[in-house]
């Protein structure tokens, strides 16, 4: 107790370099806290789940898949045509419609990117919404139960409804961007929990496949995209053997031959749409994080030789009143460890809160990724950094302290 | 009473030292302070005045500042030798600050480059005679769906350079596939997205964007396919590859096709590309190098439309006579002016430099990213030169106490310091400018985009360390070591020296 007494007070006695280490300590964790969540949140988007996983059926070459509704039943049901065959536990459909709410400017202030799909599949289908906590979720069902009772209903995410300067309540005209001369009235009737949906939106596909209809009925024609309005189809299997069972179904079915379609499972279709991104990301992992770690390393290896070098009186006498070499590389070592855990945890505990709680994510678009939570990990990433860069950091300053020699400092003194 | 003095004693100590712990954390918070206060103007100065195109004018202003300090020096004999001599005797501190500078000053030109490839090769796409036409609303090519009735209406106005009587434009429709790759890494993609651009008439869009082949090569026929040898197999579709795709694609084949390839690094003329029972055949590279078509591969939209499902047009690129017209095009489909607008079918229409430009939305992201990331780190180096110049000076106390005593007014004690810091800030920006230039010319992949939605192109490019990536890093270098100094060398400026000189 005495001893880490010690370390305390030699922290307080040069206040002004504990706390500019410490300063730099925290921005550096701040920044590798905000990279490896990013890259650690996509690490779970690509990797495999053992059980209760997601696959993907898309169209097998192009990409926006664009398949015929008609499939959707089918597909739904995992191709299974005979009693013995796989069947998905659960599945959804997904049919993107592109629009904007200014007919003549599709920006920023305006833009909408929505799914179009069964109301009821967003508690069940959707990542993290088929986790959340019973009250958010309490509150999704009865916006869910509102765009079943009003199919031109509509969801949309916090910060898209900020951005289009709207409320839950008013009614908006969506002009549609891919689907060309389809427009939709709808009425907001509730908005995604904060985070992964903040820039997403929900339309009840009834909804887009009867303007589809009318648009037919009006022009004697039907739509230019109507047989190819199914974008995806979401199938929920227990095991990857059912995974493979259902595969083998969907490729030999006879009901998809034009266009063909494929099914992966979900991590796998996040990776290779993040293909293109592979440099970047690369330059985050392996060149930016280390630098900032070795950068790190440095200023903390700095300051503390720069301690030891300013104490060298000081350790004689502590040798001289009985501290042996090791207690003395101990008290360096202390003295470092301590300030790099207390400021790495600190920051990232901070930006843990911080961004969760006030930024609600990382702002930065990655594929089809807009926010990025800062994983529960930063919890004790912040400590372990700060425990390792400052242990890197402080032991060949701590070692140097060995070889300081009572009479050679006194005769200086002297 | 003892009692009672040892208790004020004790109270007076505790006071101080309280005192003692506030004045530092106001010390520090005081210097975060202006370094955000600094921060905040440099990057308004670099997202206001200073684009990657003009940086290079960071490298003169750099030296010259330096330059500056350095005739200070002479003409007010400021005894930089010492300094000089005071950073060799503590190299291994000197050393140690400067790996800071180093590493972000490296880190930093490495990502500028990154970026700057970026913006580089939407800058040199397009032809400012060029006018992209997509349906209304559309402002990326992946979403657009053009009316084919309409298209012909579009390319007939006026302003529209014609050739042997024709409007000289492109019909095209792009798309994206999802192409398997051989044998793929384990843990890495299993497919490869390859954009393709179906055309209607390759001549013609090659003439519209100005791309010729490599010699040997071909433009695919008016029928888009020819026999495949073995009569069983369907025929070959013809295809062009822009170069980057053609060296892409050269690594997603199999071990045993790459064996036996003519050239092992790029698909050649010839080479065919699997596409589940049909094959593409290789009959020309395209000359792309720089431009965003370099990721692209052409076909006979008749063809390859079909195949994949795609038979609607998503662009129209015509070519005006000169770029004054172009943008007179771009209003007048648009309907910037009220009495002369395009009003038989609702478009949308850029030139092909200004639609460029708002792909580079995704550069603009990245850079924004990159200035906080380095301000951040820039951050971590400042304290770390702050502490070494703090250090520096408390051993220097006496030091400074006999050059006051000998005649040094304050501001040349501060002169001297601040340049201590900054020869140690240009020593390690030069390196790390140095090691950031390593990177210049390396090939890597990314997405443009227009910023608002999905899309997005994927393309290949290379990474450009020019003069102005090199003269931002040296400035945010030689910015470091101002700041980090400055307050150090204040401290110094204001010992009295007596006092100095007792210790």
């Amino acid at each position: 107790m005495k001893f880490l007494m010690l370390i305390f007070k030699n922290l307080r006695r040069n206040m002004v370099r504990s706390m500019l280490t410490s300063a730099g300590i925290m921005v550096l964790v701040f920044v590798i806290t905000l990279i490896w969540s990013i890259l650690g949140f996509l690490d779970m988007a690509t990797s495999e789940k053992a059980a209760n996983f997601k696959g993907i059926v898309t169209e097998k070459w192009s990409i926006p898949s664009q398949l015929p509704f008609s499939y959707a039943s089918t597909l739904e049901n995992g191709a299974a045509r005979e009693e013995s065959d796989e069947k998905p536990m659960d599945s959804m459909t997904w049919q993107f419609f592109i629009g904007s709410v200014d007919k003549n400017v599709m920006g920023f202030n305006t833009f909408i990117f929505a799914f179009c799909m069964e109301p009821k599949k967003l508690l069940t289908m959707m990542d993290e919404l088929d986790s959340l906590q019973p009250g958010p979720r309490a509150e999704l069902d009865v916006a869910i139960k509102a765009m079943e009772q009003n199919r031109q209903g509509i969801i949309i995410g916090q910060k898209r409804l900020a951005a289009i300067d709207k409320k839950v309540g008013d009614r908006i005209k969506v002009f549609g961007i891919n689907y060309r001369d389809i427009e939709l009235e709808c009425e907001i009737v509730g908005t995604f929990p904060p985070g992964r949906y903040d820039n997403n939106t929900c339309i009840n596909r009834d909804y887009l496949n009867a303007s589809l209809d009318a648009y037919k009925a009006s022009k004697g024609k039907p739509h230019p995209l109507a047989e190819k309005t199914l974008n995806l189809v979401w199938v929920k299997v227990p095991t990857k053997d059912a995974f493979t069972k259902m595969s083998g179904q969907i490729d030999n079915s006879p009901m998809f031959a034009a266009p063909p379609v494929k099914i992966e499972t979900a991590s796998s279709g996040v990776s290779n749409f993040l293909a293109a991104y592979k440099d970047l990301l690369m330059i985050l992992r392996y060149l930016l994080a280390p630098a900032i770690i070795i950068t790190l390393t440095v200023v903390i290896s700095n300051a503390i030789s720069i301690n030891v070098r300013e104490r060298r009186k000081e350790m004689a006498v502590l040798k001289v009143i009985g501290f042996q070499p090791n207690q003395i590389i101990f008290l360096v070592l202390g003295e470092a460890i301590l300030l790099g855990v207390v400021a790495g945890a600190i920051s990232s505990i901070g930006t843990y809160y911080f961004v969760n709680r006030v930024l609600r994510g990382i702002p930065f678009q990655i594929a089809f990724f807009s926010s990025f939570p800062v994983l529960d990990g930063a919890l004790w990433w912040g400590a372990a950094i700060g425990f390792i860069t400052s242990f890197a950091g402080s032991i060949l300053p701590a070692l140097s302290t060995r070889s300081i020699k009572v009479a050679d400092v006194f005769s200086k003194v002297a | 009473m003892v009692d009672s003095i040892a208790t004020k004693r004790i109270e007076s100590q505790m006071q101080k030292r309280i005192l003692n712990g506030i004045l530092a954390v106001l010390k520090v918070f005081g210097i975060i302070l202006l370094f955000i206060v600094v921060t905040a103007l440099v990057i308004a100065f670099f997202l206001y005045f200073v684009t990657l195109d003009n940086a290079y004018l960071l490298i003169p202003a750099s030296f010259g500042f330096f330059g500056l300090m350095m005739l200070i020096v002479y003409f007010a004999k400021i005894p930089i030798g010492y300094n000089l001599r005071n950073l060799v005797v503590r190299y291994r501190t000197t050393l140690l600050t400067s790996v800071a500078f180093i590493l972000v000053t490296g880190v930093l030109t490495g990502l500028m480059g990154f970026i700057n490839g970026l913006k580089r090769l939407a800058q040199a796409t397009g032809n400012p005679s060029n006018v992209i036409v997509l349906s209304q609303g559309s402002t990326e090519e992946a979403v657009s769906n053009l009316a084919f009735e309409s298209m012909g209406d579009i390319a007939q106005q006026d302003g529209v350079e014609r050739k042997n009587d024709e409007p000289l434009c492109s019909r095209e429709s792009y798309l994206v596939l999802s192409l398997p790759i051989a044998e793929p890494v384990p843990g890495s993609p299993t497919r490869r997205l390859m954009q393709v651009r179906g055309l209607f008439d390759p001549v013609a869009s090659a003439q519209v964007h100005d791309f010729d082949l490599l010699p040997g090569g071909e433009w695919f026929s008016e029928a888009g396919v020819r026999p495949n040898a073995d009569t069983n197999k369907a025929p070959l579709v013809e295809v062009v590859l822009g170069q980057g795709i053609a060296r892409q694609l050269a690594g997603d084949r199999s071990k045993a096709v790459k064996e036996n390839a003519r050239n092992k690094d790029q698909l050649e003329i010839g080479d065919t590309i699997p596409l589940d029972t049909r094959e593409l055949l290789v009959t020309g590279i395209m000359k792309t190098e720089g431009t965003t078509f370099d990721s692209e591969v052409w076909a006979k939209q008749s063809v390859i439309g079909p195949l994949l499902g795609k038979t609607n047009f998503t662009t129209l690129v015509l070519r005006a006579t000169n770029p004054e017209q172009a943008q007179k095009l771009e209003d007048f489909f648009m309907g910037k002016d009220k009495d002369f607008k395009y009003e038989k079918s609702q478009v949308n229409a850029f030139t092909e430099t200004n639609y460029y430009k708002s792909q580079s939305q995704t550069s603009v992201q990245l850079l924004i990213g990159t200035i906080l990331v380095a301000t951040v780190m820039g951050f971590g180096g400042v304290m770390g030169v702050m502490n070494t110049m703090f250090a520096a000076i408390s051993q220097r106390v006496k030091d400074i106490g006999m050059l006051r005593l000998l005649g040094f007014s304050r501001w040349r004690i501060l002169v001297s310091f601040l340049m201590e810091s900054l020869l140690i800030a240009l020593l390690g920006g030069l390196i790390g400018c140095v090691l950031g230039f390593l990177c210049n010319g390396l090939q890597a992949t990314s997405i443009i985009g227009g910023g608002a939605g999905p899309g997005g192109k994927a393309v290949v490019f290379r990474v450009v360390v020019d003069w102005g990536v090199l003269g931002i890093g040296l400035t945010l270098s030689m910015l470091m070591g101002f700041v980090g100094g400055l307050i150090p060398a204040m401290s110094a400026m204001r010992f009295k020296p007596l006092e100095s000189l007792r210790g």
